[in-house]
């Protein structure tokens, strides 16, 4: 998910969107772990967006691939 | 022939001038060129146009006594010099010198037609732009919801620039913001022109903004009519980046503030701003996160629940099955029971009905009632060929008795 480049309106939208996944109870309880891992990632990506410089974000992001 | 000298004409002209013309008159008329000499004289060519062209032109002076003090209190009164393309109002007395012609000499300016004449072109422009459609379109973009990527259009050397870095740098959640600058000229009449041209290579640049500033700011208050410039205006209106402005000034807004997404009073207003938009994202990005952590709770919760509900079921179920099991065990236990004892007693009657048949059989109880039983060898003597001599055995019920056959009659 991280390699993806995700600006912050689709961040927040797929935030929402697990959101109501959750909400309307599809979710199994082992999907459940698994979105809010990614939700918490989001949360992650965008604020360490906001404190770091594009430099910088793509260094991490080239130490992740 | 009757004839005058040049001196005698430009006489004649002085004097017929001077019996016809008021002692002054209030002319409106276009500042078409203005020059101020060592001496602090002001030059200046008033002209009037019609269409663009124009149709009439004249010299004009202010002298210097006069236009120390009218230049400055012109100044203070409409933020803007007297300059060339502003149109006046002036009082002024006509004279004509036989040596240097005829010159207007201005002794009064009305500053508040030039600022009703400012306001009325401004008002012109906004209706233009209202008519062209696209006055509120810079308005309508959406919001930005994160601002990172920044355009800046102002001069590098500007207080306003160094105001507006200071204060994104010094943010206090420790933001970080990629800024790029698009310099500009920010006054004067070519400020438009150079502005437009920022906003061009802004366009054209590989850069995804998320927003254009416009800054301006430190310096004086005057020459900020550049920014009711219509083309400018219509630019900026169409841009599609939201387009803030922090031009700083204390008068009237101008054509600029009123169609940017967000007019701001100063540069550091504008960064205050952009800092803002980012903190409410990060809130909004932290509620959501809480609401799911909220969520998720509830649905584990539920989820336990569900399995609790489902361990007692079961528990529930696995009861009533033994108390069935149970009793069905003893219903059997008991029927057999029953059935063993019924097959027993019937087995018992039968015995004993046997038994007393066979005591009847028995030879003992035979003899007992007083019949006897013979025997040879041991063996009864149905059996068996008898001679005359045999010895045979007579048993009673109290004694046995030998006899020798004496006779035998078949």
């Amino acid at each position: 998910m991280s390699k993806k480049k995700l600006n912050y309106t689709e961040a927040l939208t797929e935030l929402e969107g697990i959101i109501e996944q959750i909400e309307s109870g599809d979710l199994t309880v082992d999907e459940l772990s698994e979105k809010v891992k990614t939700a918490a990632d989001l949360v992650k990506v965008c604020q360490d967006k906001l404190r770091k410089t594009e430099d910088e974000i793509n260094k991490t992001l080239e130490g992740l691939e | 022939m009757e004839h005058l000298s040049l001196f005698q004409l430009n006489k004649l002209i002085q004097k017929t001038l001077d019996g016809h013309l008021d002692a002054s008159y209030w002319v409106i008329a276009e500042i078409g060129e203005l020059r101020v000499n060592q001496n602090g004289h002001c030059y200046l060519e008033l002209v009037e146009k019609e269409n663009n062209n124009i149709i009439a032109k004249s010299r004009a002076t202010i002298w210097a006594n006069n236009y120390r003090n009218l230049s400055l209190w012109f100044e203070k009164m409409t933020g803007q010099s007297l300059q060339q393309g502003l149109k006046i109002l002036c009082n002024l007395n006509v004279q004509f010198h036989e040596l240097y012609g005829l010159s207007y000499n201005i002794r009064d300016i009305d500053a508040n037609f030039t600022l009703g004449e400012r306001a009325r072109k401004r008002q012109e422009v906004i209706l233009k732009l209202q008519e062209d459609g696209v006055f509120d379109l810079n308005k309508s973009l959406e919001a930005p919801r994160v601002m990172k990527k920044i355009a800046v259009i102002s001069s590098p050397s500007a207080a306003g620039y160094e105001d507006f870095l200071n204060q994104l740098d010094s943010n206090r959640y420790g933001y970080k913001f990629d800024v790029t600058l698009f310099k500009s000229i920010m006054q004067g009449n070519t400020a438009p022109e150079s502005m437009i041209n920022a906003l061009l290579a802004i366009h054209n640049s590989n850069s995804e903004f998320d927003g254009v500033v416009i800054i301006r700011g430190g310096g004086s208050q005057i020459d900020l009519d550049c920014f009711d410039d219509y083309e400018l205006a219509a630019h900026c209106c169409q841009f599609p980046l939201p387009i803030l402005s922090g031009i700083g000034h204390e008068r009237d807004e101008s054509v600029l503030d009123m169609i940017a997404f967000r007019s701001l009073k100063t540069p550091t207003a504008v960064a205050e701003w952009i800092i803002n938009v980012n903190m409410d994202f990060e809130i909004e990005l932290t509620q959501k996160f809480e609401q799911l952590s909220k969520i998720v709770l509830q649905s584990l919760k539920f989820e336990q629940q569900r399995v609790n509900q489902i361990v007692s079921k079961i528990k529930s179920s696995g009861k009533v099955v033994q108390v069935n099991e149970n009793y069905r065990l003893n219903t059997l236990k008991s029927n057999l029971k029953t059935a063993l004892k019924h097959q027993l007693s019937s087995l018992d009657s039968e015995l004993t009905l046997k038994a007393k048949i066979i005591d009847h059989l028995n030879p003992q109880n035979i003899l007992k009632r007083g019949y006897t039983m013979t025997s040879k060898n041991g063996k009864p003597i149905g059996s068996q060929k008898l001679s005359i001599g045999d010895i045979i055995v007579t048993t009673t019920n109290k004694m046995t008795i030998n006899s020798k056959i004496a006779e035998i009659n078949e």
